[in-house]
């Protein structure tokens, strides 16, 4: 085996030539307008698992068995095991968004369903922005075509929409909050859209 | 100017004072006034000139359907015209102008085209200005578009903004007037979700302009009493100064709330909003709107709606006349008289066209029987009116009433139509309606107050049950039937003088008569041939009298006379609050690449590539042009090592245990046996054979596969394979997900591209050409344990790899790769030189995958497979498509290599006439090749790949250009593909 050109021996251990770092592109994002708090949270890790044709209920089990809870209806999401939350998208498709810094998501998520489902690593297909405060609802008004009601919209409730020409995935994570997902190369565009909506009401 | 025209009573502040300018003339209002009341109060009749005819007119009505009293509004970038004054806010510091005339107000030189009227009437201009044709486009049209016409624009980018919304409820009331406002009540007691919209500023519709009690209380009051009930309730949304002004599919309506329009400043925020309402259900109570009776010189300042005249006195305290006069076929037109009379105006006369008794006492007016008002006096101003005995009223206003019509258009939009009423000589609404719709109080006809109470709570009622809901039991408000009784008539055929039924585009009884000679007598022929209803108020008061005028000429009844079709919007939306925040950059999303930072701290231009901004090119001190920084990135990468951010390409994870027959199902070529650890090729056909995006795909394990599309077609290729998935193969177990946005993937391309990788892709993955081979693929780690894919393929015909990594970490390996290429002058290189080095290779792309082309024209014909069922492979054996001659893909070089090609030139054999007939084919993509030193192309030509070496002339009229070129191989390097397999 040729010599580990990207390695450099400092002492006994080896260390990379190169690091590569960190930067989603709204890291860092807190702004709060009038009743409206707009936060992206960090770390998000988002892994898509597909329930295999034929093999649902074995998926289904092996989700459970992995996080505690089982998966929700479509539309509806739930908490599991240290806070990771299952999201029903479709009747074989599901996200699972949990708090996870390194990029192994899927690898992680993988282990756990044993080879029951199919995953596939989502964290940097999205970026994530969180609203909160008793005037979310009125700013998500201006740009989400979902009836985020009370009685139309519980909490852990959780649909996909357009907003601004972009595709979001709108689950309500609380009494006045909602985590909004969207393709992570049009954050600037996202964090527009929403932020422009918050100052709108204001 | 004092307010001579102010008398008691009325919903306004008078201890708020607004002052405000007309034409530059200082004035006072009130809050709580219009524009309108205002004018009105300070004794301004003259508010503008008409459309047509540069007439004086002055304020027609109280509301919405103003086709007289339009202004200009603001100043500077602010300024808007066509403003409807009735309508218009009173503020403090508003400054108001009137519009569509030459010099002032009061002498318009543009109203000698009055004088010209017998040669104006209607069809006009279809019988003029029909030859020399050309004279058109570049004399009549500017002509007549100076001459006639309205307010002007500011010509500055409108300052204000504008926002959208959305809302939901179970129930929708359009409409806050009486039968409205019960029908809240009633589903807002129930507990539905509801929503109240109404266009006015003050709730109450018809109740704020009426003496008429509700509950033994004057309805004003009832209105505020209801308005304050239903705003406690959580469950009911009132949307005041808010028009629905249109019914879409699925129970959605649209809406444009005027939130700032009121203020002297929007303060930064939006100044209009365009709702879209939710509606399971909705109860329209849009009201009636008086219309006219046309006699002669009907359109003088002071002649107005008799209800118009009564809400000025009613709600605004203001009288529009001081010696007042009423015209009438109907008992309502009774009651502005008594109103007036009530609060001390003088009433001079009522004259009725019926032969009946007085419907109620008013003091000190003479009540003329079967009379009729055949003409006027007073150019700038009512003075007196004759009547059809000859005898003369001195008048300062006429307030005429030719009877309501119930505003049936929401009703409409969706093709219902409306029927004819004899009873109420009006349109109501007909069966038809749009689903979810039901309508109560005068829009459907129940003109009195008490029908229009206990409608609106009862279809209210009706539409809570069928949302199974329980209605509330409480009942409906009470009222009088007041007397509603009225005959038709439209016209005084007395009249010698022009008769206006139109006031807005001056259509007049005689052009309605005038069509009907000439054979325009359908509905739809007479509102164009006159332009009948087709100024900014959609004729609201004038489309009645004249389609009975016409229903007189053609001797049929109005019902099957019918109306023109209503279409939305119910009055004029902005083009601003239609566009909403889309402007400017905000114009559509953007999206950019992982290297974005990166490239712009490095250079870059970046170029739109549908939504993504790409670097075009990266140019570096002391270059010239363009021309300079895509030759030297070309020529870097062909002699060491180039870089380029290609995550815009779309990816797609397919994932399954029948994943391989899938694919094998969606490509045209064999995907059955792509073993593990390979990458290939892929191409895709439409059903009928026509190329529809290509890619690679890569086997990153037994049933997992990473395929990847252009960049334009990402989204088209995802949801075409969705659906071949769900629809087309439900049986298959396969998977698709997006993970465009998740990777940062970079092209690394050029002789030293493994001995750069190497730097960093973590020892222990062997990338040596043995082990990793042209084509291969495979997970490996890069900088200390990265997860990465690496990829060998290449589109630029050098030895190449694309590398990919978590999105997140993408600038950051930017940087990477140009920190560790130092040592080989690696150069990041955009879009441009990726396409020169494409088009050297000879690699086809958008512009040879046009929609148009197959993969016989691209000289890709025997990849598709005629062994398997796969999308397109049929159809794509069509004779048609594999004629002999048909285009096949090549290369040119200009036979005098100093020459530029021209992409879109046709190529025309030597010898032949560049026409249509002697087409060969075209030039798809050009380009100068530094690896070369000349400009090259690539094109479709007839039987191309027999033709090597023949020289035929590649033409461009447009450019004027016509150049000898020699069809060569598309491939131009590297033709073995000995560099790429290095």
């Amino acid at each position: 085996m040729s010599r580990p050109i990207s390695l450099i021996r400092k002492g006994n251990v080896c260390v990379p030539d190169y690091t590569l770092t960190s930067a989603p592109p709204l890291a860092g994002t807190d702004i709060t307008i009038g009743g409206a708090r707009l936060t992206a949270p960090a770390d998000l890790a988002v892994v898509s698992i597909a329930l295999p044709l034929g093999g649902e209920a074995a998926a289904q089990k092996a989700i459970k068995t992995a996080f505690g809870t089982a998966l929700p209806e479509v539309g509806k999401s739930a908490i599991g095991k240290n806070g990771a939350r299952l999201v029903r998208l479709g009747r074989d498709q599901a996200f699972v968004l949990f708090i996870h810094a390194t990029p192994d998501a899927e690898a992680v998520v993988a282990a756990r369903l044993k080879g029951k489902a199919y995953t596939t690593d989502q964290t940097d297909v999205w970026c994530a922005l969180e609203i909160s405060g008793p005037d979310s609802r009125a700013a998500l008004e201006r740009i989400c075509p979902l009836d985020l009601h009370p009685q139309a919209f519980a909490v852990d409730d959780a649909a996909r929409t357009s907003m601004e020409h972009l595709g979001t995935l709108t689950i309500r994570t609380g009494e006045n909050a909602y985590l909004l997902m969207s393709a992570s190369s049009s954050a600037g565009s996202f964090l527009h859209a929403v932020e422009t909506s918050i100052k709108n009401i204001n | 100017m004092s307010q001579t025209n102010r008398i008691k009573g009325g919903l306004i502040d008078r201890n708020q004072v607004m002052n405000f300018t007309f034409n530059g003339k200082a004035m006072q209002g009130h809050a709580g006034d219009t524009l309108a009341s205002a004018l009105l109060a300070n004794g301004q009749r003259l508010v503008g000139r008409s459309f047509k005819y540069h007439r004086p007119r002055g304020i027609f009505t109280a509301g919405s359907e103003e086709p007289n009293a339009l202004v200009q509004l603001r100043s500077g970038a602010y300024q808007e015209p066509n403003t409807r004054a009735t309508v218009a806010e009173l503020f403090d510091g508003l400054t108001a102008t009137s519009q569509n005339h030459r010099g002032s107000l009061e002498f318009d030189l543009m109203a000698v085209t009055d004088l010209m009227a017998p040669f104006l009437s209607a069809g006009f201009y279809y019988k003029t200005f029909m030859w020399p044709r050309a004279f058109w486009e570049k004399l009549y049209e500017p002509m007549i578009r100076k001459s006639a016409g309205l307010g002007s624009l500011s010509m500055e980018e409108d300052p204000d903004s504008y926002d959208k919304g959305f809302v939901h409820c179970d129930l929708l009331v359009i409409g806050a007037g009486p039968s409205g406002l019960s029908a809240a009540l009633a589903a807002g007691r129930a507990g539905a979700r509801v929503v109240l919209a109404d266009e006015d500023f003050t709730p109450g519709g018809r109740l704020n302009a009426e003496t008429l009690e509700v509950d033994g209380t004057a309805g004003a009051d009832w209105a505020a009493q209801a308005i304050a009930e239903l705003a406690a309730m959580d469950n009911v949304r009132i949307m005041t100064r808010t028009t629905v002004y249109g019914a879409y599919d699925h129970g959605i309506y649209g809406a444009l709330e005027r939130c700032t329009d009121h203020l002297a400043s929007s303060g930064g925020k939006p100044r209009q909003i365009l709702w879209r309402i939710y509606s399971k259900r909705a109860v329209l109570a849009a009201g009636s709107t008086e219309r006219p009776i046309a006699f002669g010189n009907n359109d003088r300042p002071g002649v107005m709606l008799a209800g118009a005249v009564r809400t000025y006195a009613n709600r605004y305290g203001v009288t529009p006349g001081q010696q007042v006069a009423v015209f009438t076929n109907n008992d309502d037109g009774w009651r502005t008289a008594a109103d007036l009379a009530a609060n001390g105006v003088a009433i001079n006369a009522i004259i009725d066209t019926r032969d009946a008794p007085a419907v109620c006492d008013v003091p000190g007016a003479r009540h003329i029987r079967n009379a009729a008002v055949v003409d006027t006096v007073g150019r700038k101003g009512l003075k007196s009116v004759t009547l059809t005995d000859g005898q003369v009223i001195p008048v300062d206003c006429l307030a005429v009433s030719g009877g309501w019509s119930p505003n049936v258009h929401l009703t409409c939009h969706q093709r219902g139509r409306p029927t004819w009423r004899e009873d109420i000589c009006a349109f109501v609404p007909g069966a038809d309606l749009p689903p979810g719709m039901a309508v109560a109080g005068a829009a459907n006809g129940s003109m009195t107050l008490a029908a229009a109470l206990t409608e609106g709570r009862a279809v209210a009622n009706a539409q809570i049950k069928a949302l199974g809901m329980t209605p509330s039991r409480k009942a409906a408000p009470k009222a009088e039937d007041e007397p509603r009784d009225c005959a038709p008539f439209w016209h005084v055929g007395e009249s010698k003088n022009r008769a206006w039924l139109d006031l807005q585009n001056d259509v007049t009884v005689k052009d309605v008569k005038q069509s009907y000679r000439e054979g325009f007598r359908s509905v739809e022929h007479l509102k164009r041939y006159t332009t009948l209803g087709m100024a900014t108020d959609q004729g609201k008061t004038a489309n009645i009298p004249a389609l009975a005028i016409m229903a007189e000429c053609t001797g049929k009844t109005l019902q099957d006379t019918g109306t023109t079709i209503f279409r939305p919007p119910y009055t004029p939306v902005p083009l601003g609050a239609l566009g909403g925040r889309s402007r400017g950059k905000d114009f559509r999303p953007y999206r950019l690449t992982p290297s974005h930072k990166w490239a712009s701290e490095n250079g870059a231009t970046f170029v739109e590539v549908g939504n993504w901004l790409r670097a075009q090119w990266y140019a570096r001190p002391g270059e010239q042009g363009w021309r300079d920084s895509v030759d030297r990135e070309v020529e870097m990468t062909r002699n060491s090592v180039g870089i380029c951010d290609v995550t815009t390409l779309g990816k797609i994870d397919v994932q399954g245990k029948d994943a391989a027959e899938f694919l094998n199902k969606v490509y045209a070529n064999g995907f059955a046996k792509l073993a593990v650890g390979k990458v290939r090729y892929g191409l895709m056909l439409r059903e009928d054979g026509i190329c529809y995006d290509d890619g690679t795909t890569a086997r990153m394990g037994e049933n997992h596969y990473v395929m990847t599309t252009t960049t334009a077609n990402a989204v088209l290729v995802f949801r075409r394979m969705e659906f071949a998935r769900q629809c087309l193969w439900p049986d298959l177990d396969v998977h698709l997900i997006s993970t465009t946005d998740g990777w940062a993937q970079f092209a690394v391309a050029g002789p030293n591209a493994r001995n750069l990788l190497r730097k960093v892709i973590d020892a222990g993955h062997d990338i040596s050409n043995e082990a990793f081979p042209f084509m291969g693929c495979g997970e490996v780690t890069v900088c200390g344990g990265m997860p990465a894919r690496l990829f060998r393929i290449s589109f630029s015909g050098e030895l190449a790899y694309e590398i990919a990594v978590p999105a997140r970490y993408g600038n950051s390996m930017m940087q990477v790769l140009m920190e560790a290429g130092k040592e080989f002058d690696a150069v990041p290189y955009g879009t441009e030189a990726l396409g020169v080095m494409r088009i050297e290779k000879g690699h086809a792309a958008g512009n040879e995958l046009n929609g148009q082309t197959t993969a016989y024209n691209l000289g890709m014909g025997k990849m598709v497979s005629q062994t398997k069922e796969c999308i397109g492979n049929v159809l794509s054996q069509r004779p048609e498509m594999l004629l002999e001659d048909a285009i096949k893909l090549v290369g040119f070089r200009p036979v005098d290599r100093s020459q530029k090609l021209i992409a879109g030139s046709h190529f025309i054999t030597k010898g032949d006439e560049a026409t249509m007939a002697n087409d060969q084919g075209w030039m798809t993509s050009v380009a100068y090749s530094p690896s070369l030193g000349h400009s090259i192309g690539l094109g479709f030509i007839k039987s191309g790949d027999t033709r090597k070496g023949e020289v035929v002339r590649a033409v461009s009229p447009i450019h004027g250009t016509e150049i000898e070129v020699e069809i060569v191989s598309a491939h131009f390097i590297d033709p073995e593909g000995e560099r790429l397999r290095a």
